[in-house]
């Protein structure tokens, strides 16, 4: 009978068809939204490709940015960029991953763990730009460093320690608990454990996570323009690894030559610095991977 | 407490043929508010097999890992009696659970070699405690994996990732790995609950053997598998350990009518 009803009736049929007509509709709706996303992609990145791709020359690369006149090229952005971003990387991922191991293998759940993640996800939501101008207030007129890489990169050394504390976190979570107990049984301490089985296995998602971060860092934008700069070089080369210099990065090149700057080739040094940005993010995203996935297998045998 | 619906049985006697290994004396686990081990005691000769049995959720792995302190590892468990290793007290407050973990082993229902290269897995307990000289690491990797019955078939891959092995041979390699650290008592919780028949009569076999260097307690849901590989049998049902004796005296001659009843399949 209950067969009957199920195959029989036409009101089930009605069901039936019904939810085939629901389920193709989502399918439709989903693979429309997938689409859509791809297709917008794929338009902004070839637009940037095709507005700056002609820009691009040796020239462009390395030559020093002009004040008045145009021509100027991005050469000690570019230096700039990767500077701050190594100094800031060199601050962070000490801190950040020692304070997620914490957090993640050692803090018993109560409240002093839940104020440190709750304070950690707080500062995370708070905008770039406010970082930037408490970053001013502190590293340019307090400690009178004025504009500096290193006032540039300890603001965003702050700005990031939450995120890459939650990426250590998550790395570790994907270890499997049977691991640590496998360890622990065969009489390891916690740190033997941690050192040899935990970190070793989460090693690849921690490399992953540091390297989206360091692609972060490096377009970051509005927490450099009043702590690292708006200039390359006062008085000094524009290469040097001098720590209380001005240090302008491509990104806050992009946003000053728009703002601020006289040069009349602004569109054409936009595009170029565009282009630049995105290859360099690009490049940091595939190398996450690659890196991944080669020490995932150095370490584990995999 | 609902233990007392029976009266307490006195501590089961132990033959005098061998020395007492582990002795538990009015232990019990709590998780939190829940208990889930009520008081038990029992004695572990030595150089004999174990086996705990009783239906699922009866507390057994649970008993089994407080043998170890592998319960320190979770904040909301708290352990109460005591459980003394040749007569000390391995809760006492001056002892380092990571001293007792190298001297109580422990096998894993579900095989968990690390991550890592086969020889590294077998050498991880000798390189933790200590032992870096290569030649000695191989010596110790060779006998362990003889013991432990793989060595034959790992020999020549010795480098090649843990976890592309079989899941029997995951399971023989975690007891090498354990075996390889030298304890005195190997616990062991559902070893071959996840393995093909021929896989789990290999781990029977070869827990047969190890009887002979170690002390073994396993847990096991298959009655067979307990009257196959033990001298003692204790049986426990929610919590309560209701019964402990010789294995062929459990399975012939319970004392106790719910023994009985689970023997005979009237339970899980």
């Amino acid at each position: 009978m209950a067969i009957a009803a199920t195959a029989g009736s036409l009101a089930a049929r009605e069901r039936t068809a019904r939810r085939r007509m629901v389920n193709s509709t989502m399918t439709a709706v989903l693979w429309g939204a997938a689409l859509s996303i791809i297709v917008l992609l794929i338009f902004f990145v070839g637009y940037i490709f095709y507005l700056g791709v002609p820009v691009i020359s040796w020239h462009f690369l390395t030559s020093p940015p002009s004040e008045v006149a145009a021509g100027g090229g991005i050469g000690p952005e570019i230096y700039n960029s990767f500077y701050i971003l190594v100094l800031t990387l060199i601050f962070t991922t000490p801190v950040a991953t020692a304070g997620g191991i914490y957090l993640q293998e050692y803090a018993r759940p109560g409240p002093f763990t839940s104020l440190v993640q709750f304070c950690a996800e707080s500062l995370s939501t708070i905008p770039s730009i406010v970082m930037g101008l408490f970053g001013m207030l502190v590293f340019v007129d307090l400690f009178h460093w004025h504009f500096s890489a290193i006032g540039g990169a300890l603001t965003l050394t702050i700005l990031n320690l939450p995120a890459l504390m939650r990426v250590t976190q998550e790395a570790l979570q994907t270890v499997p608990t049977t691991y640590r107990e496998g360890s622990m049984a065969l009489g390891a301490t916690k740190w033997q454990t941690i050192r040899r089985v935990v970190l070793p296995s989460a090693i690849a998602s921690l490399t992953t996570g540091i390297v989206l971060i360091a692609g972060r860092i490096f377009g970051e934008t509005a927490a450099l323009i009043f702590t690292a700069g708006t200039s390359v070089s006062v008085g000094r080369s524009a290469y040097d690894l001098g720590l209380f210099h001005q240090a302008e990065t491509l990104s806050v090149h992009l946003w000053y030559t728009h703002s601020e700057a006289l040069v009349p080739d602004v569109t054409k040094i936009g595009n170029g610095s565009a282009l630049v940005l995105l290859v360099m993010v690009l490049l940091f995203n595939i190398s996450a991977r690659v890196l991944g996935r080669a020490l995932t297998k150095r370490l584990t045998g995999k | 407490m609902t233990a007392t619906m029976y009266a307490p049985r006195a501590m089961p006697e132990v033959d005098a043929d061998g020395d007492v290994k582990l002795c538990v004396d009015g232990l019990s686990v709590y998780y939190g508010n829940f208990q889930a081990i009520k008081n038990a005691s029992l004695k572990v000769p030595e150089n004999c097999v174990m086996a705990l049995i009783g239906p699922s959720g009866c507390g057994k792995s649970t008993f089994v890992r407080a043998l170890n302190r592998m319960h320190d590892l979770s904040p909301d468990v708290r352990v109460e009696g005591t459980v003394t290793l040749d007569g000390e007290d391995i809760y006492a407050k001056d002892v380092d659970p990571v001293t007792i973990r190298h001297r109580i082993g422990m096998v894993f229902q579900r095989a968990n070699p690390f991550p890592k290269s086969i020889f590294e897995n077998v050498v991880y307990g000798p390189r933790i405690h200590g032992i870096r000289n290569r030649k000695r690491l191989m010596e110790i990797a060779e006998r362990s994996l003889r013991h432990a019955a793989l060595w034959d078939e790992v020999k020549d891959r010795l480098d090649k990732s843990a976890l592309d092995l079989s899941g029997g041979q995951q399971q023989r390699l975690c007891i090498a790995r354990v075996l390889a650290v030298e304890p005195e008592v190997i616990l062991m919780d559902e070893p071959a609950s996840a393995l093909d028949p021929i896989a789990t009569s290999k781990i029977e076999d070869l827990i047969g053997d190890l009887k002979r260097e170690y002390t073994v307690v396993i847990v096991t849901h298959s009655m067979q598998q307990a009257a196959r590989i033990s001298d003692y049998t204790a049986f426990f049902l929610m919590g309560e350990l209701v019964e402990i004796g010789k294995t062929r005296d459990i399975f012939f001659k319970p004392r106790d009518k719910r023994t009985e009843d689970y023997i005979t399949g009237r339970y899980g």
